[in-house]
Formats: structure tokens, sequence, C-alpha cells
């Protein structure tokens, strides 16, 4: 039987309307919109799902371990409802979002905690961060290979074969389990729930630690500088380039780009 | 003179009568209690409710034929037809049971012979027959001279033989009735006045001076011949598609009573009855609808998705379907299976090994009978169930289809859309806009801040959240702030009605946000809703009270009307602008809502309403609904462009819509085709806004 752990993040839900994203420059956070719950991070949810195709064609048990201040049980049990086996949760007020140090420690004392595992996958990047650094944060402390932008993961035996997208081509990599892979979209959507996904999710094992149950210092632990947050407003400026053929006004175009830098 | 009295070749012919009645019957009742076996293979479904009226309606329905009639055009006059026959054939039926039965089985034709009751009835059947012989000759013309594209299907080689034998069996029963008439008089007497065919005929016999004992001799083998004629139609309309006339009054009787819009709803708690893999997936009653359809095709050629060329004609769905039933359910019944025990592995794949079809290869019910494609090509329109003539339900059966493809097969189509449903409780994934942003400036009440309202705006998913469409929703809030009105809005409270998750077979879905709307309305004590929206519209008036959600529900075009009439609202006639009118298929075949929207343009606004070929009860859908807003065309035409084609012809300058996604796919259309500036697309609210009169103290309710 396999073990796999998948990391995910709640967020703020990428999508949400402008009109409803707020950043508050003195608390140097993004605003939680009341209208529209948070989502979980979609490379995360990528990652849920090349797990779940490794499930589909081995035995295997998949934990979700999810980290915030404050979770949202909805959003995070979605997680055993698309077929995940249990849940972890990781709360405590100094799980901020930008503490990547702090949660890639918190998370690595959780799956050490577990005990045995044969896979951790991770998806590339936070969709509001975006820093990308708690994947491979995981592998360094638990002193594990991590490779990132997986398109495919699959799990033979004790060895992972991993594709990864190249601007020209794809890589295939071997390595021996168990690693850390960070996951992009090209591993496909998260499958959603039927009807019997949401009625069996409200039975799965849910598990809460906080900071001091984890054993890990949470003081002094911010190796990032948050310096400023804003929103950069919007100018919109259209110019219309004017020639007497497509070539000549493409000829003004490059020319333009070149002289704005933009090429 | 009964030839059942007699005897031949020293055998009784009560003996030979009766003998071949029981045989006849036998093979019917075999037949018939095959069928019935088979419908007991379905699953149960209640439609025994208010059985009184459902039996006094099944017999005035069928009796008077209004529910074929109602087709009847000058196009296709066949329903006058098929009612000509009917009518005959029951009158035959009659003197059948009479003569046949009574007079000659049971032996009491002493009591009819030569009596005027007699006489009488013979004559009408003379003219009855006439009638039936004209009508078969209709017949025969249309199946195989000049062929309708309705009637044009591939028939079985079985099928090829049984239809023409049957309109031999009926044509001979008429010519039979002349034959047996005109000999028995000749041989035995002819009445005085009498069947105005049927004497001369005798009479002609008479005068070609055949003997007596000939004219006798043709006149019982005749009789016989007639007996033995009616036997073998007995034996073979369960066999044949002649099965219609038996199993069209069941399912009158077992009609669906419920609102036509509402479609019934799944037990969650038991996940496995979710939708139809399997023949046997289906209720008995749906199954029942396949032994009623009677080949006419009408709904083939109604089908907006069949006329676009997609895959899915609803006509071959029924007979596809019913030759499925034929050739698995009885290997069903052998193996005695029970009910849908067909494993899915986790991809979605059915496992073949523990089918119940693993009596060698037998055909699969989605993707052999009817394909994935043209399960999902249906908008859900209702022309194809609103013209069948025996009340067969089309879309229910589309939609359990979906349902098992959705919640268990976990198709990919509208994944995207039932996802962002699920995570934002919208279907326009992608929107720039929050529930609220079309109201900026007009000051509008939410119902969270302060609920003292009169009647609730629900705004719906389109009109809050896509950019042509606030448009519509900023005119109906105009319109009623002008009249006064004390209303409010959920804003970003307000959760899609459901419409699209239940109409792509999300299930699951619709019933969440179902329950949360319903108990937010409830918890704000709200009465009345007025919404543009007709699949809100038809969802919250006619599927929200299933699930305990009942409230007073009008559509924006009704309101309006009402405020006009009430001179709440002015308006200044708009002159003689040329506008068509969109029915839309949830506000008008769906709840038969015709008249007000052109009251609103013709009588109020004063325009010129000029009406698409395809209009009202026959409205041509847009190609929105049925959750297809969100699923791209494959094949054949786009069916908006062909409606738009439609308006072109009209001349007409505007397109009056009632419906958001009417709007989306006119402007859609229009764009494709260049005709954005010759043909402008309206929501009456725009129309009626557009045209009110504002004097300078109403325009103070504006602000």
């Amino acid at each position: 039987m396999k073990n796999i752990i998948v990391c995910m993040k709640q967020v703020l839900d990428p999508e949400i309307p402008l009109s409803l994203f707020h950043i508050d420059t003195e608390a140097k956070q993004a605003i939680p919109p009341k209208a529209m719950p948070p989502v979980l991070s979609p490379f995360d949810e990528n990652a849920l799902e090349a797990a779940l195709k490794i499930k589909d064609v081995q035995e295997a048990t998949v934990t979700v371990i999810s980290l915030g201040k404050k979770l949202n049980r909805v959003v995070v049990s979605s997680a055993l409802a698309a077929g995940a086996d249990q849940l972890v949760l990781l709360q405590d007020e100094s799980f901020g979002d930008f503490n990547t140090y702090l949660t890639a420690n918190a998370i690595a004392a959780a799956i050490k905690k577990l005990g045995q595992y044969d896979l951790i996958l991770c998806g590339l990047q936070a969709s509001d961060t975006n820093t990308g650094q708690v994947g491979i944060g995981i592998a360094s402390i638990l002193g594990i290979p991590c490779i990132t932008a997986a398109s495919k993961v699959e799990l033979v035996d004790d060895k992972i074969k991993i594709e990864k997208a190249l601007a020209d081509g794809h890589e295939v990599i071997e390595a021996p389990s168990p690693v850390v892979v960070t996951a992009t979209y090209e591993v496909g959507a998260l499958r959603e729930p039927g009807v019997e996904d949401f009625m069996s999710a409200s039975k799965k094992p849910i598990t809460i630690w906080n900071a001091g149950e984890l054993g890990i210092e949470t003081g002094n632990t911010n190796r990032f500088d948050l310096v400023k947050m804003y929103q950069p407003a919007h100018e919109g400026k259209c110019e219309i380039l004017e020639g007497a053929s497509s070539e000549e006004k493409a000829e003004k175009l490059a020319l333009k780009l070149k002289e704005i830098k933009v090429i | 003179m009964s030839p059942v009295a007699e005897s031949y070749f020293g055998i009784s012919g009560y003996i030979i009568f009766w003998l071949l009645f029981v045989v006849a019957l036998g093979l019917f009742i075999q037949r018939a209690s095959l069928l019935l076996r088979l419908l007991k293979l379905g699953r149960p479904e209640n439609r025994f409710d208010r059985m009184g009226y459902r039996f006094t309606s099944m017999l005035t329905i069928g009796f008077t034929q209004s529910s074929n009639l109602k087709s009847l055009t000058l196009k296709d006059p066949a329903a006058l037809g098929h009612a000509i026959m009917f009518w005959g054939l029951i009158i035959f039926g009659v003197s059948y049971f009479v003569f046949i039965g009574l007079g000659g089985g049971f032996g009491l034709y002493t009591i009819f012979s030569g009596s005027s009751f007699e006489t009488v009835f013979f004559s009408i059947l003379d003219i009855v027959a006439v009638l039936v012989i004209l009508s078969m000759i209709w017949v025969v013309i249309k199946r195989y001279l000049i062929v309708p594209d309705r009637l044009k299907r591939e028939m079985s080689p079985a099928e090829k033989i049984v239809q023409p034998l049957l309109i031999v069996v009926i044509i001979g029963l008429m010519l039979l009735h002349f034959g047996i008439e005109g000999f028995r008089y000749a041989a035995y007497g002819i009445p005085g006045s009498g069947p105005p065919l049927g004497v001369p005929l005798a009479q002609t016999l008479v005068n070609a001076g055949i003997s007596g004992d000939t004219l006798a001799a043709v006149y019982k083998i005749f009789w016989w011949l007639n007996f033995v004629l009616l036997l073998v139609a007995v034996i073979y309309a369960p066999r044949s598609k002649h099965l219609h006339p038996l199993a069209s009054f069941p399912n009158l009787l077992f009609r669906n009573l419920a609102p036509k819009g509402s479609v019934k709803p799944v037990d969650l708690k038991k996940p496995e009855t979710s939708g139809a893999a399997e023949i046997r997936d289906f209720s008995w009653k749906q199954l029942l609808d396949l032994y009623s359809c009677t080949w006419c095709g009408r709904c083939h050629v109604v089908c907006p998705a069949q006329l676009s060329g997609k895959p899915l004609s609803p006509r071959e769905l029924i007979l596809g379907m019913k030759e499925h039933l034929l050739e698995e359910g009885p290997k069903l019944l052998k193996k005695q299976v029970p009910a849908s025990s067909v494993a899915v592995d986790k991809a979605g794949v059915t496992d073949p090994e523990s089918s119940t079809e693993h009596t060698g290869r037998g055909k699969t019910l989605i993707g052999d009978v009817i394909s994935e494609e043209a399960i999902w090509s249906c908008t859900t329109c209702l022309a194809c169930q609103d013209i069948c003539p025996v009340n067969n339900e089309h879309i229910d059966k589309i939609i359990d289809l979906r349902r098992h493809l959705q919640m268990i097969a976990k198709t990919e189509v509208a994944r995207d859309t039932l996802k962002n449903l699920r995570v934002r409780g919208n279907p326009w994934r992608g929107t720039m806009y929050a529930r609220t942003d079309w109201t900026e400036g007009l000051n509008i009440k939410v119902v969270g801040e302060d609920s003292n309202i009169d009647v609730l705006y629900w705004v719906g998913c389109t009109e809050a959240l896509e950019d042509r469409s606030l448009k519509v929703a900023r005119a109906v809030a105009k319109l009623m702030k002008q009249a006064g009105v004390n209303f409010g809005i959920l804003g970003e409270e307000e959760m899609c009605c459901g419409d699209p998750a239940r109409r792509l077979g999300a299930e699951h879905l619709f019933q969440m946000l179902a329950m949360n709307n319903i108990q937010l309305l409830q918890s704000y004590n709200i009465k009345k809703i007025v919404t543009a929206c007709p699949h809100c519209f038809n969802t919250l008036k006619n599927e929200y009270p299933k699930l305990e959600g009942q409230f007073d529900v009008v559509h924006h075009t009704q309101f309006i009307v009402e405020l006009l009439k009430d001179k709440k609202l002015r308006v200044k006639p708009s002159g003689d602008a040329l506008v068509t009118y969109q029915d839309p298929c949830y506000l008008g075949r769906y709840n038969d809502i015709f008249d007000v929207p052109r009251q609103i343009i013709n009588d109020i606004l004063g325009m010129t309403l000029v009406e698409m070929e395809q209009n009202k009860k026959d409205g041509f859908c847009c190609g929105g609904g049925g959750g297809r807003m969100w699923i791209e065309e494959k094949f054949g035409q786009r069916i908006n462009e062909m409606r738009l084609d439609q308006a072109i012809n009209t001349q007409a300058k505007v397109v009056a819509i009632a419906c958001p996604f009417c709007l989306q796919m006119y402007e859609d259309a229009a764009k494709a085709k260049n005709a954005e500036e010759s043909l402008k697309v309206r929501d009456i609210a725009e129309l009626v806004e557009e045209s009110l009169e504002v004097s300078q103290d109403t325009a103070k309710n504006m602000k």
C-alpha cells in the first residue's frame, strides 16, 4: 500500500471579480470578500489529481495536508470529496501566508509525525503568493529530492517516474521514492466529485494539529520581509497606428515596440 | 342464419369458433404478458395520484382524439385521417363484439338477425367502411408513395412484412363487411330499406343469377375469413408498432400531471438510483412510453438539434430504446438479475464482466442505442414532447441518461461550468462582475440590509454577471423604481437557481443550490418573486415546490404588463416599428405564456408585431437551454443562426426578447451573420424603458 501526501493551500479565490478585490495596504494583505468563499489553490488541485490518478491504478492512501490561520471546513473537505482518504489540518495563528520557511517546517514536521510516505505532491506555486518555495523547502528539510513542474507522475514499485514539460518538449525523470514533486496544470483538472463521493467524504477522518503539537518554533522564523502590498493603478492607453497598407502598419508597429523596449 | 350455428365436416361451428378464439387470445396474452413483465423490469414510479381524473380524462382525450388532433395543420392533415380511422374502427369494434361475439359465438343471433337495429347498424357501417378505406388509401400513399420526412425510417425485416400485412388486414376487414352484407342479403333476403351500399350490392348479385347455395356458401366463407382476419390483427397488434393503440390508453392514464417544466428529483440518499445507464434503470412509465410510440415521427421533425444536423433524434431515442428493451429485456428476465448492478470503475468505464448483458455481446444503451453526443445535444426545448400524440415524455429520459453520465460516469462535459456552480454559485466562469455591480447608481435595496419589501427581484446569474444582460437588469430595475414598486434583491447572497445543474444531470449540485436558495428566501420571509429569466422562473415556480419551496413567482413581462395596465408606467406608443418576438421555450411551451409579451409589444407599445414562421407553441429554440449555453456545438449548423434567419425573414427591424439566453444567442448570431445593424435585439424591458414617458416628478423616482 503506497502512501501519498498532497499539500493543499486554501487561498483567496483567484477568479473573484475585480470589484470585490481589495488590499489593506496597512495590514499588507488582501481582504477576503464575504461574498466569495476561499478555494483550494489551483495547482494544488492538480497535485491532488496526480495523486488520485496513481490511486486509480494501484492501492494507495492519499493524505491531504492543509495549513493556515483559519481553514474553511467546507473548502478543505472538498479534497475528501474528490477522493482523498484523510485530511490533516495544521491551524495556528502564526501560520501566515508569506512565511514560507515556517510553512515548510510545519508541513515537514506533520509529515514526519504521520510516519511512512512514498511520495509528496505539491502545487507548482500557490495562486496568491506565487513563491513556489514550500515544496522545495519541504524536500530540503526532509532531505529528499524535489522535482518541479511535473506534467505526469507515475509510481511504479519503488520508483517515481515523472514527465516534466519544457519549452521545446518534455523530460522524463526517474527517481527512487520518496521524493517531493510539484505539479502543473498539465497533470489534468481535478475530477468533480460524484454524489456518492460527497456522502462518503463526511465519514473520512480529519486530524487537526497546531504549532505546539507539531513541536516547531514559530517565533522569529520569517525569512521574508514584506515591504509593500498594493494594487497597481490600471491605466489604459490606446494608440492606433495608421498606414496605407498592412505592411506599412506592421513596420510602424515593430518600430514602436522597439522604441518602448518591448522587443 | 349464423355461420357459427352450422356444422363443418361434422364439427360444430361453435367449437371451431371458440377454438380459434382461444388460440388467438392465448397468443395475445402470451405477448401481452411478456410486455408487462418487461415493464416490471423498470423502476417504480408513482403515477397513481388523482386516479378518478386520470381515468375520465383518459377516456375524453382518447375518444375525442384531442392529443392527436392538436398537431392537425394544413401542411400535416394526417391527424384527421387517423381520427377517422380510429372512430371508424371503434364503431366496427362494437359491431364485432355484438354481431360476431354475441350474435355468433354466443349464439344470440336470433335477437339481431333481420332486426331494424341490425339494419341501421349495417347502414352506419357502410358509410364508416368507406371512410376507413379512404383513410387507408391515404395511409398507403403516405407510407409508400409520397413519404413525408417524419415517416422516413429504416424498418426491420419483420416490420417490412407486418406493416403491409396489417394494412391489408384492415382494408380486407372493410371489404369483407360489404362482402358479408351483400352475399347474406342476396342469399337470405334483402331488407326493404337497408344499408345504402349493401342493398344495391345484394341486388346486383341476385340479378347476376348466382344460385342461392353459392351465395350462402360465399357468405359463410367471407364470414369465417372476417373472423380469422380479426384474430390475425389481435395476434399481431402487440407484436408490431400497432401495439400503440393498446399502450396509448394506459399511457394517457398515467401521463404526467405535474407542471411540464418540472423534472422528478432524485433521492440522493440512494445514489445508485441516480440516472439511467441500462434500459432497466428507467421507470415502468418511461418504458410504457416506448410501447405507445406510433412511429409518427413528428418529434423528429420539430427537434432543433435534429434540424440543425446534430446526432439526436427524439424518435430514434424512443424507438431505439423500444427495440433495445425487446432485445435485451427477455435476456434480463431469464437471468432475474437484481436491479442496476452495473459496476463502474473509477475511470467511469463500465465493467463488462459485471454487466447484466454478458449473455453474448449485447448492445449498450449509452453508446450503441444512443450516443453520448446525442444525449448532450438536447436543448430541452420540449417541442418533441408537446407535439407527441400519445403524450410521450422524451425529456425525462435524456435527463436520466445525463444524470448517469454526470454523477456516476463522471463525464467531462461542462465540467468547468459545474465546478464553477459548485464553488462560486454561478455558471459564468470568468465573469468580471460581482452580483451587485449592475446596480451602480441605482440605489437598490438589498434584502440582507433591509428586508422590508413587497416583491423580490430575482436577478438570475446571466443578468447579474453577463455583460450584455446587465443592461436588462438595469432596465427592469428602472421600470420598477419608476412605477414606485417596493422591491429588493438578494445581491451577493443570490446563488444560481440550479437550472443548468439539473438540466446537465448534476442533480446533487441542483439540490444543494436549490436548498440553499429556499432556506435563504424563507429566512427573509419572501412571498412574491419577479424574475426576468424564464429558466429561473420555471425552476422557482415549478421545481422548488417539490423541495418545500413555495413562492408566488411571476415573469417580468407579466409583472410589467400589470404596471402598464394600472398606469403606474406610462409609455408613448412608438410608431410603426416592425418587431418580431422570440417565444422563450421555458416561458412559452413550458409555461403557456404567449400572450402577455405580445400584448406589451402590440397593444401597449403600439409596435407592429410580425410573427416568425415558427411561433408560440411551435416556437423554435434559440439553442441555449438544457445547459447547452455552456457546451460548444460541434456538428451541423448553429441553432441560433438558423433561428436568426427566421427572424430576418420577417423583415422586422427589432427582435423582442424575454429571456437572457435568447438574448445571448441572438446577439451572437447577429454578430456572426453581420446583421447587427439591420436587426436590433432588445429585451421587452428595454423596449418599455425606451418608450417611457417620464414627467418631471417621476424622473425623481429614478434616482
